[in-house]
């Protein structure tokens, strides 16, 4: 697929950096909790706590890579010229198993575009080469 | 030798919004000369047979246009052409199989050469 | 007058528990224009959209029976939903002889631009609202209802120019894009996905959208200001086959799921109750206005998400009118996308459609003269896009004024709104100020 590279800022580098040494990493503010009394998490990163609004306890927890399919739609039709040559492809949402309330989107590489994209499924990441940089990219492949 | 024709409307037959510079009469010059001719278009497939018959032509199909494929399936010919005036056009073409032209070019006319060459 | 300031966000009703809005009632429109309408600019300043805001704000002045010299205030949403013009004369692009010297009168429309070409003498208030004409008609019913201008044109001209729309290029991305882009994911995949989900929780399937769009198009084929109308009326003739043969954009969305971009300008003229007395329509009074800004908890709208932004709307709708959902008449949400359409039927509860019960609503009687008729202005499906059709539609239904799209039940509210669940804009409406 010719994904676009993300170009990062100064919020989002380590996330980035993360993924080019193979690693899934999402921002935790460690001030906080979640309704459930987990930790709180968030993706995209932010400047500040999207909780709290602070920035003083805010780091990065490593996830252990696994998911699942929460939702998807196929696109025929991309305005990401990018991505034309390979329409059509699948666009899944994938929650991820350590914290459901944080979506990350997936080509679902291996995953053949028709009706029966596995939703429920679980996904484990990967990561993928990009059209413009070196930048690697959060991959998801399904694997039950 | 036969050919299939299949036209994009809008910005490709003098028909179209906006027209586009194939007429009506090269697509009758078509059909006369032997060609199979029809539409393969986004407009919906009511309107493109609405707009074949108020200009009294018979068509040979209607499709949308991802459904080329369908298309050649349908009719068999040496030569299955397209011409559209949008990527989008150019990309199903290539997918079903089919020779693309431009709309400039398909004013042109290159089916006509096509069939004079086959003659000799 | 040389630019013009944004409308202060403080000003927008966005939150619950603000009660009954303090200006219920005591402003009205009591103005409609439109432009002609084309599928593309065609390059002569005749039709451009600088040249179309003109004259869709003449015939709002003329219907209230005013002149320019009325107006003191502007309020545009300036930026077109159509690509840039470009100015680019290498590509035989280029700017013309002022006032059409730069994108502002091309792409869009600023409220300076139309104060100096219309002869605005005395407009003493201008502001801007971004991205849909719903923003601007919400600022300008607080501008009015506060005092700070009393007769105020409120402008959008939306365009679509030759070329291919909206194409994103290039191999890298950044700031939000970095999260999305690469993967394709924006508001289309959006819309589609959502759909999808509820689809799956509901059990139901695209297939049951068709009675809604061909009841769209029906409503188009009875609007006069239309696109489809003007230009291509056999649009207008769809049945279920052609929609569910249509191609897909983003399955499950198709391309008669998505609005027709269009070149048009629109416009509507706000004044008070009090001076609307005197003006030749008959007017419709704002009785609340409601601006919703969804936040999301991660990368996308949930559909937990979508359906609690639908619901905090209407609630909000409901608190600011007084009004509940048996008292709303006329209903018009934007169904730009038609697959997000059914999120606002069933957080509006409109004619008791509850979750999950929209699609089988659609299959029912929603023909204007039935018993429910849903979205009587035929929305952008209908008409094109614009994003303010049902706003122009629920005036004329309250007037009395829609013509062959005349609903037959009472007319006397209405509730009209554009864009998504997530980030939208409202207007109740109602024949009486009390």
């Amino acid at each position: 697929m010719g994904k676009m590279s993300p170009v990062p800022d100064e919020v989002s580098k380590p996330f980035w950096d993360a993924c080019n040494e193979g690693k899934l990493i999402v921002q935790n503010c460690a001030g906080c909790k979640g309704n459930d009394g987990k930790d709180w998490l968030q993706h995209p990163p932010q400047a500040a706590c999207y909780k709290c609004g602070t920035t003083e306890n805010l780091t990065w927890k490593e996830m252990n890579g696994r998911g699942k399919i929460h939702g998807y739609s196929t696109m025929y039709d991309s305005r990401i010229r990018s991505l034309q040559e390979d329409q059509p492809f699948i666009i899944a949402v994938i929650e991820l198993e350590d914290a459901p309330e944080i979506k990350m989107f997936s080509h679902l590489p291996g995953t053949p575009v028709d009706d029966d994209v596995p939703v429920g499924g679980t996904v484990q990441v990967e990561f993928q080469d990009t059209l413009g940089t070196e930048q690697k990219v959060a991959e998801w492949r399904v694997v039950s | 030798m036969k050919i299939l024709v299949s036209f994009d409307i809008d910005g490709c037959l003098e028909t179209g919004d906006p027209p586009g510079p194939i007429t009506l009469d090269m697509v009758r010059k078509a059909q006369s000369s032997g060609c199979i001719i029809g539409s393969c278009s986004d407009r919906a497939l009511s309107s493109q047979r609405r707009m074949w018959d108020d200009n009294n032509i018979v068509y040979d199909f209607v499709s949308p246009k991802y459904a080329l494929g369908d298309v050649m399936k349908q009719f068999e010919a040496d030569k299955y052409i397209h011409t559209g005036d949008r990527d989008m056009d150019e990309m199903f073409a290539k997918k079903a199989g089919f020779d693309f032209y431009w709309e400039k070019e398909g004013a042109e006319e290159p089916w006509l050469a096509m069939l004079e060459e086959s003659k000799d | 007058m040389a630019s013009t300031e944004m409308f202060p966000e403080s000003r927008y009703r966005k939150t619950e528990g603000l009660g009954v809005w303090e200006h219920r009632g005591k402003v009205a429109i009591v103005g409609l224009g439109n432009s002609p309408t084309s599928r593309r600019w065609d390059g002569t300043l005749e039709t451009s959209l600088g040249a179309w805001t003109m004259l869709a704000a003449q015939k709002a002045l003329d219907e209230a029976g005013i002149t320019v010299d009325d107006v003191d205030g502007v309020i545009a949403c300036d930026k077109g939903m159509g690509d840039d013009w470009g100015g680019d004369a290498s590509q035989g692009r280029g700017y013309f002889e002022a006032p059409y010297d730069s994108e502002d009168g091309l792409s869009g429309v600023s409220a300076h631009w139309l104060v100096k070409n219309m002869g605005l003498k005395n407009v003493k208030m201008t502001y801007h609202a971004p991205g849909c004409l719903s923003t601007a008609l919400v600022a300008a019913a607080q501008a009015v209802g506060d005092g700070e201008a009393h007769t105020v044109l409120v402008v959008r001209g939306t365009g679509n120019m030759p070329g291919r729309y909206h194409q994103t290029p290039g191999n890298t991305t950044g700031g939000n894009g970095q999260w999305t882009n690469p993967w394709g994911w924006q508001l289309i995949p959006q819309i589609a996905f959502g759909f999808d989900q509820y689809c799956r929780t509901y059990g139901k399937n695209h297939d049951m959208m068709a009675p809604f769009i061909l009841n769209q198009r029906r409503n188009g084929s009875m609007f006069p200001e239309g696109f489809y109308y003007q230009n291509r009326p056999d649009d207008l003739q769809i049945t279920a086959e052609d929609y569910l043969a249509s191609r897909w954009i983003c399955k499950p969305m198709n391309m008669n799921d998505c609005d027709l971009p269009i070149q048009t300008a629109g416009a509507f003229l706000f004044t008070t109750a009090e001076r609307a007395k005197d003006m030749k329509k008959k007017p419709v009074y704002v009785l609340n206005h409601v601006t919703q800004r969804g936040v999301v908890r991660s990368s996308l709208e949930t559909m937990a998400e979508t359906e609690e932004f639908s619901a905090h709307i209407a609630r909000k709708c409901y608190e600011g009118s007084g009004l509940t959902a048996s008292e709303v008449d006329v209903f018009n949400p934007y169904d730009g996308f038609t697959l997000f359409t059914q999120w606002f039927l069933e957080g509006f509860g409109w004619h008791g459609v509850g979750k999950g019960e929209a699609l089988d609503f659609y299959a029912g009687d929603i023909r204007v003269e039935g018993p429910h008729p849903f979205s009587s202005s035929g929305g952008n499906n209908g008409n094109g896009r614009t994003r303010w059709w049902g706003h122009y539609d629920t005036v004329q239904q309250l007037r009395g004024e829609a013509g062959d799209r005349q609903v037959q039940i009472k007319h006397e509210t209405g509730i009209s709104g554009a864009f998504t669940p997530g980030h939208s804009d409202w207007l109740v409406l109602g024949t009486s100020p009390d």
